[in-house]
């Protein structure tokens, strides 16, 4: 029995750890803390973000394993659904600048100077499509 | 005595198809006033119709030149090794229809992909389970968490890219701007190597 038990504690703590560290490795190869701390000039302060990712991702383990209930108005879903929207709009940001997608398309149409405009197709199209997937789309 | 001359080749230079290239236009010179004039108007290449649109001018072949037309001179170079001369025929607009095409595939490619990633992490059932944690109450459409999610994914890609409809937030480049940089250096590498005879030397070449 207790070496049950202790095979499974180990399972657990084993699966967590890579889980961990392979989101944590996933957000630095994209790069978003760097460049948040680069444009609001926070580098000294990287160390409590650190821990904000840390507190966070326990936050949402403790949230999706223990289904708790807060019973809270429904608008602190405002910020919660905004700031949430935002870092997964960086990470895909991240994932297409490490793609190279940009620089190969701008220089194909010659259009070096105004990628702003290739960006915002994306940036439109992201929202057009967020927004019509959760209100017309998953109802159909 | 011997004078000296220094030359720094540019990184990049355009010119207009079947011109000749004075060396100042291909490089920096400092040098004696009684020979800069006579240094500038060296023709270091005759652009013609097989040289494509992109000719790479070693400092070999400047210094050659210059050894050939003064007995007297040292050349000390400085910096690359190498100009680009890149041909530039006529200055091609951008095509309307052709930028319009590119500008709705990124559109609606992202906006599919999006929906495809949303259901690939069942974002739905978890939005619905943060409605529920924050409320308590049953919902199948929290459309209180996600509006303002879908704002905000948007809100983050411009700024990630530095980028509020062309205002800046701050004065750095933004990553897509050193990307590009990147690619440009490689793409100038690339033709340092393979369009420079001199560059490189083969078995069978001779």
């Amino acid at each position: 029995m207790t070496i049950k038990i202790i095979i499974i504690i180990f399972l657990g703590l084993a699966s967590g750890l890579s889980v961990g560290s392979g989101f944590v490795a996933f957000l630095t190869v994209l790069g978003i803390i760097p460049r948040l701390t680069q444009l609001t000039k926070t580098m000294k302060m990287i160390q409590s973000y650190e821990w904000a990712v840390v507190i966070g991702a326990l936050a949402g383990v403790w949230a999706s394993l223990r289904d708790p209930s807060l019973n809270m108005s429904a608008y602190f879903l405002i910020p919660f659904g905004l700031t949430g929207g935002v870092f997964i709009g960086m990470l895909a940001a991240g994932l297409t600048e490490a793609l190279n997608v940009f620089p190969i398309l701008a220089k194909r149409i010659r259009l070096d100077g105004e990628i702003v405009i290739l960006i915002m197709a994306i940036v439109f199209g992201k929202i057009f499509g967020s927004i019509f997937q959760w209100i017309y789309f998953v109802h159909r | 005595m011997e004078k000296t001359v220094y030359i720094r080749m540019r990184n990049r230079v355009q010119t207009r198809p079947r011109d000749p290239i004075y060396l100042k236009d291909a490089a920096q010179i400092i040098a004696d006033d009684s020979v800069l004039s006579k240094l500038q108007k060296i023709i270091i290449h005759q652009l013609s119709e097989k040289d494509g649109n992109i000719v790479v001018i070693d400092v070999m072949k400047v210094i050659e030149l210059i050894s050939k037309q003064f007995d007297d001179i040292e050349v000390q170079t400085i910096g690359p090794a190498q100009t680009i001369i890149e041909v530039v025929s006529k200055s091609k607009g951008v095509s309307i229809p052709f930028f319009l095409l590119i500008w709705f595939l990124l559109f609606f490619g992202s906006a599919l992909t999006l929906m495809n990633f949303h259901d690939d992490v069942s974002m739905r059932s978890v939005q619905e389970k943060i409605y529920t944690i924050i409320t308590g109450k049953k919902e199948t459409k929290p459309l209180l968490f996600q509006i303002p999610y879908s704002i905000g994914l948007g809100l983050g890609m411009i700024l990630f890219f530095n980028h509020v409809f062309k205002k800046r937030i701050n004065d750095e480049p933004s990553p897509l701007e050193v990307e590009m940089f990147n690619y440009q250096m490689d793409l100038d590498n690339y033709v340092i190597l393979n369009e420079n005879k001199e560059s490189m030397k083969r078995v069978h070449d001779d």
